[in-house]
Order: structure tokens, then C-alpha cells, then sequence
């Protein structure tokens, strides 16, 4: 299946899931277009990725989804965070920033 | 929190698994509408939207796929559902899935039956607290040249030096089984006596349910007479009866104070109905080695212990032996008792289950050949599943799956069938023929079943798992694949059929040997003869004139029924295991010679009932009595051992007897030097008459009389006439049995009956499984040529030029197998030197019927199948393409 980066890649794709959920509820199409935007269009994440990080975060409990209408009339399945994907999004967040500033330094010594 | 989210869908994810798949599906398709609208927002038509859409979405099925593997639980759900997927696989090939079962269940049961023989054998502890504590003793001679090393039996003096000088043993001796009349009440019945020394009970730790072991006082000879019951006779016999302590039994015509009886279930080396304390010293049964010994070890005590008090307590004997034999080093050493008393049944057992093996390698064999053709068949299926996104590992799993499935399957049904067989091989097998009480089908055997299905499983498996990797969504490959499976398969065939021909070669000696034994000539006439069997082992026995005069009476009576033409008793007879005494010539140049001989006591018409041919001189008469010159009939074998051949009538050996005729030789179970169940060896006979009151004591304890009538033609109820006629001599000596000559050969020859009914077996299922395995590659190769066979029909070839084409291969791979085969076997039945007689290693005869059978077997195996050949309409197969 999936090869060795998994671990960063996944933990990544958690947490662009995550925050693209902190600002309200959205569907699958949704969240793609979302981290999309809010990463100046570096990651464009395909529906082969993203419904199985979807489904194993909801079995986390750190999303819940529900059936609703879309802009246009569409039936669709929308996930919003639950109060422990808010946690993990925080935790994750700063997690994510000692890695990230960590990196920065040594890329500058 | 996540613990509890996860085990709800973990339970969602396995029980409504159909809402869960529904779910999905929606959201997929939703994602994809969601996609082809944003397309057409961006300005695209509807036909490229859907596909714009669709590209980016990367197959529907591949993401739901996707978001089952990431499930939480999804293992066990994958494999919930390959279970499914193979049982209904399995139940859409009944074909296969039966061919595989039948294959598995044969050849595994096969190893659970001789499995279950040497777990009970070598593997399984003996039946009694601290079994390692329990030990036996060997002998080990070291010669210059050869080393070797057998169980010792002791006479009484070593008996006597073990017990009193060897502390860190508890030692017990037995004396034997054998049977004995025992009257309680008014009946009489024949039962097995086990003569014990007195702490025999403690050393195996067996405790009585009733009363005590036998003590010290009752083990000195001349000491009172005691007996121990088994739980069965005491149950049968005596009802149960808890006042039968310190009651009398009549035994062999003696009163027998009862002071024990054994608990329920308890079995001894001996496994007797009754036990009485040995008695032993070094006169009588003491004289000579005579008694098996058991040992226990001492808490505290070493084995090195005890072997260095025993060599030092045996030192005289130690170096009397090495003075009459230079050269050679004698020891004494301890032997765990299980070892001791199966080690002459472990070459046998390990050379089963080694063919039992072969048997195994073969059925793999087939089942790798069988699972391979069925592999390739779904070559498609394999494609597609591959294309639908089913991973290569997934695809492999499911195939492990299924194996596993039949493997499990083919376990349970051997597990029956072994335990079948193994009830089967009981019914073969003599009463007391094995040294254990019985042989259970236990949780070892179980796990042996089960272990060595699923290794046949993973082995048959393992090799059409490998082609599998092979398979690319590109056909060619495939019918690459297949080209080879047929020289894989072709290798398979020879493989198996090289083991046939080495167990249908060792099956053919085995068998050679055996009618050699059985055509033996007799050296007399065993048609019509009827023997009957008692014990004398009675104290009013010891007295000459009383024996003397139970045989007049009873043989006059026999000679009284009506169709009876003559009747004798002798000890012992043709096909028996005869008494060996030793024999000292007395005059003439070979004067002061001595040797081992069969001793034979019988009354005069002895000769004359078994139609013995008398070479010189006479045989005896009613004259030759207590009071007149002791005489002697020699066989054949004894004149020319001792005289070159030349007439012994006139000679005189043993000081005082007198030889006064010559009969020709007859067969024997030899005691002397066996090289063959059956032969012929120097042998005396004297008159019943002239029998010394020690040597009747003595002899009867081990081997019971026969009485003997000829008959002309077939008596209604002969055998319970003999018994009336015993009856009317003594009431009280009921016959142990009855018997044909033919029964008593048959006794005789039961271990190699044995072997040939369990080695035969083998050879047999090894022969159907190759059968098998031919008539499935041909039958294979008919079915995926069809259309090749059409063309070359309707190019002008005959239907039997095709069926030749095709049988081919199984042909051919059988003809490599029997070179193989025959190499093999070159080699591996030179093992069987020691168990064959009358016929060589390489036998022309037997090599000759194995090739003759397995050419049958395989060309009726190609033939069957290219039969269909002729249903092939050319026109239809071209059509069909």
C-alpha cells in the first residue's frame, strides 16, 4: 500500500484536514477545494487519499459527519470537528510548528 | 473517548456492513456529481465534465476500496469475506474440491493412524508416577570389531547381587506371563499369570485398591503362596467381592492366599489377569537368565550411580564373561524402561512412518499439480480482480485462504479416517502384540493432524502461489504460465510415482517373503491335524505318574471319538517356539562336544499323527517307559550337526540316552540362532515317559503341552469333543485353545503379516494417489487442447494418433518416475535385508510385477481420459473459437 513517508505525509494530511475544518462544517469536495486555497494551491488532494484519512478520522472521533444539501441542491456528506478534533487540531498545530521551525533551523545552520 | 468511538465502528464496520458499503457508495457518488458540476460551472459540457470528473475521482471503486482498507477492523472483516468468497469457490468446483479432500484425508489419515503407533510407543510416558525414575538394563560387549548392546535378563544370582548390593535402585524381576487354570467355586477357568518379585508393584508405583503388595516373606522361596487380582478378574470373576482378602484361590492346583487387588486400569510390563510373588533363587527358573528386570531410581540417586554399584556388584560375572570371550569389554547400563520395552518395535514403527511420509510427499505432489491447473483456470479472474484494485497480496491471501480452508476440511476427515484405520490395525493385530495397553488418539495426535494438513496445505500451495506471481494482465503471459505448468507437473508425476515404485517394491518383498515362510515345507503332514492347548503348570503335575497317567487317559479317550484316527501329545509342535536344552555327545570321536538343541517330549504317537517322515532307526513305543533305557529320536539337522550326516542311530548322548531313530527336519520358531521366523534346527525327542520330575516342574511354567488328533476328513464338534475327552482325565485342565496347524502358522507368522498388510496398504494408496495424479494431467491437457486436437483432426490426424499425442505426457513422466523409482530403491531397500527371507534385495520376480503394475496403473490412467478425444467433433472446437 502505502510506501515509507507515510507517517509525514498522513500526519500532514490530518492536519490540513483539521484546519480546514476549524472554520465550519464542509463535504469532501469541499475540504479538497479548502486545503487547496488555503495552501496556495501546493496540495491538491485526491479523492483516494482523502476519503480514507476522512473515514479513519471519523473512527478517531475527531470528526463526525452528517447528511445535508449542498450550495446547489446537491445530497451530500458533510464532517465537521468534534471537541477532541479541536484538541488534536491544537496539539497537532503545535506539534506541527516545533517540526516545522526545528527544520527551518537546521536547514539554516 | 477514541476507544469507545473506535469500538463502535469497529462493530458498525463488521455487523451492518451493508448500510456502512451504502453509505459509502452515496458519498462517492455525491463527490463525483459535486465534481461534474463544478466542471460545468467552469464551462465544460456535460460530456466533458463527466469525464474531467471522473479522472480526477481515479476510479469509484479503487477509492471505496481505499477507504475499506484504512477501516478500523478491516482484517478480520477482509477475511470474513475471503472465507466466504473461497467457500463458494470450493462449492462452484465440487470436482476439485472433493479430489482434494479425499487425497488430503487418505494421506493424512494414513500418518494420524501410524502417528497415533509411535506416540504411544516412543513418545508417550509410561503410565506410572515419575516415569523417567523407571528404568530397565542392557548389556553393552564391546569386541574389537563390534559394539553390542541388548537388553539383559538376569538369572538368579545376578538377581540376588542387584537387590541386596545396588542401593540407589529400587529393583523388581518378573518371571513372565503365561497361562494357568484358576478354580473358583466350581469353574475352572484359563487365565495370564504374571510371576513378580515382591516390591514389583513399588517400583512402578502402583498402589492396590484393595489389601497390600506382596512382602518380603511371600517373595522367599518355599514362602507362603499369595496372589494379586486385576481389577478385571477381581470384578468378573469374583464380583467385586470385598471380602476375597485373605481368602483362597486354587492356582495351578495350589491354594493362593488373595492379598491384593490392583487398582481399576492399572497395567504392568507383565499384563496379567493374576500376579504371584516370583520366588526367586538360583535353582530352577533362577538357574538361567530368566528374568526381566525393572528399576527405579532411589530419590537422591544418579543414574551414574547406580550403573557404577551395579558393574561393581556384577564384577564376577563381568569377569567370567571376558575370560571365555578375549578381547571383549563387558558393561552394564541403566535404559529408560519405555525404551526398553519398545526398542525391538522401533525400527518397524520409524520405517512406517517413513512410508507414511513418502505417502504425504506424494499427495502434495498431487494437490501442487491439481491447485497449479486450477490456478491458471482463474488466470481471468485473477486479471480481473487485479483490475478492480484487488492488491497482489490480497490476491495471494485469497489463495492461502482457500488451501487453508481445504486443509482444514481434509484435517477433520483424516482424523476419522486415521482413527478408523487404527481400529482396523487393532483387528490385525495378536492380542499382547504390542508392549502398551493401548494406542489413544490424544490431544498430540490431534495437533499432529492438524499441523501436518496445514504444512501439506502451505506445501501444495506454496508452488502455484509462485506461478501466481507470474500472472500479468497480459494473456501471453498466462499461456506461458500454462506451458510450464505442464514440465512442473510432468516433474511432480515422475516425483510421486518413484516413491510408488520404492514402497510397491518393498511391499513386493515383503509379500515374496511371506509366501516363502508359508510354502515352507513342513517336514510332515499339517492337514487334519487339530491341536488342543493346556496348561500342566499345576503342582500335581510335578509328579510323573500323575502326568503320565493324565496323558494315557486322555489320549486313550481322544482315540475314542469317533472319526479321530490317531491323537498324541507332544511339547512342543511344528510352527512353535520349542524348548532349547543343552545336549553333550557322548562317545565316538565327537565325544565331549556340547551345544544348544529343541528338546520335544511325546508320547509314541506323535510321529505316526503328524505323518513325520522317519529317515533311520525307529520311533518310540509304549516299551520305551520309566524303568527301560532312556532313548531319543534326532532329526536331520541334529545328524548332520553333530555327526556329519551320517546315521546316529546307536549313539549316545547325555551320558546315558541312547538314539534310536532318525526324523526328517521340520519348521521351527528357533531359539537357538534365528536368522528366520520359520526354519529348521537340531532337535531330540524323548518319550513323555522318561521325563525327570525337575524338568516337569520347570518347563511347564513357560510352555503349555498340545494334544494332537488326526482326523480323515472334517468331525462336527471336534474341539469340544477334545475337551470332554481332557475332561474325562482330569476335570479340572480346561483347554487354553484350539487350533489348526494353519492357525498356529499363522500365529507364528503374524508380525510379517502385519508388516505386508501395513506396508501393502501403503504401496496401495501410493498407487491410487499417482493413479490419480496421471489421469488429472492427461485429462488437463485433453481439456486445454481441444481446439489444437480439433485442428490437427481436421488436418487428417486418426483419434488415435491424438490420444497417443496427449497420453504422452502422463507417460512420459511415468516412465521417468519408475527409473527413478528403481534407482531409489537400489538403494533404500537395502534396509530391508533383515526383515526379508527367501528372497533377495534385488529381486528380479518382484522388480518385474512393480514395473507390470505401474504400467497398467498408468496406462490406464493416460487411456481413460483421451477416451474423450473421440467426442471431439473437429468441425464444433473450430467453430467455437
Amino acid at each position: 500500500m502505502s510506501p515509507e513517508p507515510t507517517t509525514l505525509l498522513q500526519g500532514t494530511l490530518d492536519l490540513l484536514i483539521l484546519k480546514s475544518l476549524a472554520t465550519g462544517e464542509l463535504h469532501g469536495l469541499g475540504i479538497s477545494r479548502r486545503i487547496e486555497q488555503i495552501t496556495g494551491g501546493t496540495f491538491n488532494v485526491k479523492p483516494g487519499s482523502l476519503f480514507p484519512a476522512l473515514h479513519r478520522m471519523e473512527e478517531e472521533g475527531w470528526t463526525s459527519s452528517f447528511w445535508g444539501d449542498s450550495e446547489n441542491n446537491r445530497r451530500a456528506k458533510y464532517y465537521r470537528l468534534t471537541k477532541a478534533g479541536r484538541k488534536q487540531l491544537e496539539s497537532e498545530s503545535k506539534r506541527w510548528g516545533r517540526i516545522s521551525w526545528a527544520i527551518a533551523q537546521a536547514l539554516e545552520a | 473517548m477514541p476507544f469507545v468511538s473506535k469500538t463502535r465502528s469497529f462493530l458498525r464496520n463488521l455487523l451492518s456492513t451493508r448500510s456502512v458499503e451504502q453509505d459509502l457508495d452515496q458519498e462517492v457518488r455525491s463527490h463525483l456529481q459535486l465534481l461534474i458540476d463544478e466542471n460545468i460551472r467552469a464551462g465544460m459540457s456535460l460530456k466533458q465534465a463527466e469525464r474531467a470528473a471522473r479522472m480526477e475521482l481515479g476510479g469509484a471503486e479503487q477509492v471505496k476500496e481505499q477507504v475499506r482498507q484504512a477501516r478500523f477492523g478491516n482484517w478480520l472483516h477482509s477475511l470474513i469475506s475471503d472465507c466466504r468468497f473461497g467457500l463458494r469457490q470450493l462449492h462452484k468446483n465440487p470436482g476439485f474440491t472433493l479430489t482434494v479432500i479425499l487425497t488430503l484425508a487418505l494421506s493424512v489419515g494414513a500418518n494420524t493412524a501410524i502417528f497415533s503407533l509411535v506416540n504411544a510407543l516412543l513418545i508417550k510416558s509410561l503410565p506410572y508416577t515419575h516415569p523417567q525414575r523407571l528404568g530397565t538394563i542392557y548389556t553393552r560387549k564391546a569386541g574389537s570389531t563390534m559394539v553390542s548392546e541388548d537388553r539383559h535378563n538376569l538369572d538368579g544370582e545376578r538377581w540376588e547381587l542387584l537387590r541386596d548390593n545396588v542401593p540407589a535402585l529400587l529393583s523388581a524381576v518378573s518371571g513372565g506371563t503365561s497361562g494357568v487354570n484358576l478354580k473358583a467355586d466350581s469353574r475352572v477357568q484359563y487365565v495370564r499369570e504374571g510371576r513378580v518379585s515382591a516390591h514389583y508393584f513399588d517400583v512402578l508405583a502402583l498402589q492396590p485398591v484393595l489389601g497390600r503388595n506382596f512382602s518380603e516373606d511371600e517373595d522367599r522361596p518355599h514362602g507362603p503362596k499369595a496372589a494379586i487380582l486385576s481389577y478385571s478378574l477381581w470384578r468378573n470373576t469374583f464380583e467385586a467381592d470385598p471380602g476375597i482378602l485373605g481368602q483362597p484361590i486354587l492356582l495351578k492346583g495350589e491354594p493362593h492366599i488373595v492379598v491384593g487387588v490392583l487398582s481399576q486400569g492399572a497395567v504392568t510390563p507383565s499384563n496379567a489377569d493374576v500376579y504371584t510373588a516370583l520366588q526367586p533363587s538360583r535353582e530352577g527358573a533362577g538357574g538361567g537368565s530368566n528374568f526381566d528386570v525393572i528399576t527405579r531410581l532411589r530419590d537422591g540417586a544418579t543414574w551414574q550411580q547406580a550403573d557404577a554399584e551395579l558393574n561393581r556388584a556384577w564384577a564376577a560375572q563381568v569377569q567370567h564373561i571376558e575370560k571365555h570371550n578375549p578381547g571383549v569389554r563387558v558393561t552394564y547400563f541403566s535404559v529408560p524402561l519405555q525404551k526398553g520395552e519398545t526398542e525391538s518395535l522401533r525400527p518397524q514403527v520409524l520405517a512406517l512412518m517413513l512410508s507414511a511420509g513418502f505417502i504425504l510427499l506424494i499427495a502434495c505432489a498431487n494437490l501442487a499439480g491439481l491447485t497449479l491447473v486450477r490456478m491458471l483456470r482463474r488466470t481471468s479472474e485473477v486479471a480481473t480482480r487485479l483490475a478492480l484494485g484487488a492488491s497482489l497480496w490480497q490476491i495471494q491471501r485469497q489463495f492461502w485462504i482457500e488451501n487453508l480452508l481445504l486443509a482444514l476440511v481434509g484435517g477433520a476427515v483424516s482424523i476419522g479416517l486415521g482413527f478408523l484405520a487404527l481400529k482396523e490395525l487393532f483387528l490385525l493385530l495378536p492380542e499382547h502384540f504390542l508392549p502398551v495397553a493401548s494406542v489413544p488418539v490424544d490431544a498430540r495426535v490431534l495437533a499432529f493432524a492438524l499441523v501436518v494438513s496445514v504444512l501439506t496445505s502451505v506445501l501444495f500451495g506454496m508452488l502455484p502461489a509462485l506461478v501466481a506471481r507470474k500472472v500479468d494482465l497480459r494473456s501471453s503471459m498466462a499461456n506461458r504460465a500454462v506451458a510450464a505448468s505442464v514440465r512442473v507437473r510432468q516433474l511432480l508425476i515422475a516425483g510421486e510415482v518413484a516413491l510408488t515404485v520404492v514402497l510397491l517394491a518393498g511391499s513386493g518383498l515383503l509379500i515374496r517373503s511371506l509366501i516363502h515362510l508359508e510354502t515352507l515345507p513342513p517336514g510332515f503332514n499339517p492337514n487334519g491335524v487339530m491341536v488342543a492347548k493346556a496348561s500342566l503348570d499345576d503342582v500335581r503335575y510335578h509328579d510323573p505318574a500323575t502326568f503320565r497317567q493324565l496323558l494315557h487317559e486322555s489320549i486313550a479317550a481322544m482315540r475314542q471319538i469317533p472319526g479321530v484316527q490317531n491323537a498324541a501329545v507332544g511339547l512342543t509342535l511344528p510352527f512353535e517356539r520349542a524348548v532349547n536344552d543343552g545336549v553333550t555327545i557322548s562317545d565316538g570321536k565327537e565325544a565331549g562336544t556340547q551345544d544348544g538343541a529343541d528338546l520335544f517330549y511325546v508320547t509314541p504317537g506323535y510321529f505316526e499323527t503328524l505323518q513325520m517322515p522317519v529317515l533311520a532307526g525307529r520311533v518310540f513305543t509304549d516299551a520305551d517307559g520309566t524303568d527301560t533305557q532312556k532313548v531319543a529320536v534326532v532329526n536331520r539337522s541334529f545328524a548332520r550337526k553333530f555327526y556329519g550326516g551320517s546315521n546316529p542311530v546307536g549313539r549316545y548322548i547325555n551320558k546315558d540316552i541312547v538314539i534310536v531313530g532318525e526324523v526328517a527336519d521340520v519348521s521351527v520358531v528357533s531359539g537357538l540362532e534365528p536368522v528366520a521366523p520359520l526354519m529348521s534346527e537340531q532337535a531330540m525327542y524323548v518319550p513323555a515317559a522318561q521325563v525327570s520330575a525337575k524338568f516337569l516342574s520347570i518347563v511347564h511354567v513357560w510352555v503349555q503341552p498340545d494334544w494332537i488328533v488326526r482326523t480323515a476328513g472334517p468331525v462336527e464338534g471336534l474341539t469340544s469333543q477334545m475337551q470332554r475327552a481332557l475332561a474325562a482325565a482330569d476335570p479340572n485342565l480346561p483347554a487354553s485353545g484350539f487350533y489348526s496347524m494353519k492357525d498356529l502358522l499363522a500365529r507364528t507368522l503374524a508380525t510379517q503379516r502385519i508388516y505386508v498388510a501395513l506396508l501393502g496398504a501403503m504401496a496401495a494408496l501410493a498407487l491410487l494417489l499417482s493413479a490419480v495424479g496421471i489421469f488429472a494431467l492427461v485429462a488437463n491437457t485433453v481439456a486445454q487442447r481441444t481446439r489444437e486436437i480439433g485442428i490437427r483432426m481436421a488436418l487428417g490426424s486418426t483419434i488415435g494418433q491424438a490420444m497417443v499425442q496427449i497420453g504422452r505426457s502422463g507417460a512420459i513422466a511415468s516412465v521417468f518416475g519408475i527409473v527413478f523409482g528403481l534407482a531409489l530403491s537400489a538403494g533404500a531397500l537395502r534396509v530391508m535385508r533383515s526383515v526379508i527371507y527367501g528372497v533377495g534385495v534385488y529381486d528380479a520376480t518382484t522388480v518385474l510385477l512393480v514395473l507390470l503394475t505401474i504400467a497398467a496403473i498408468t496406462l490406464l490412467a493416460t487411456a481413460v481420459p483421451t477416451l474423450r478425444i473421440a467426442r471431439i467433433d473437429p468441425a464444433r472446437t473450430l467453430r467455437e473459437e
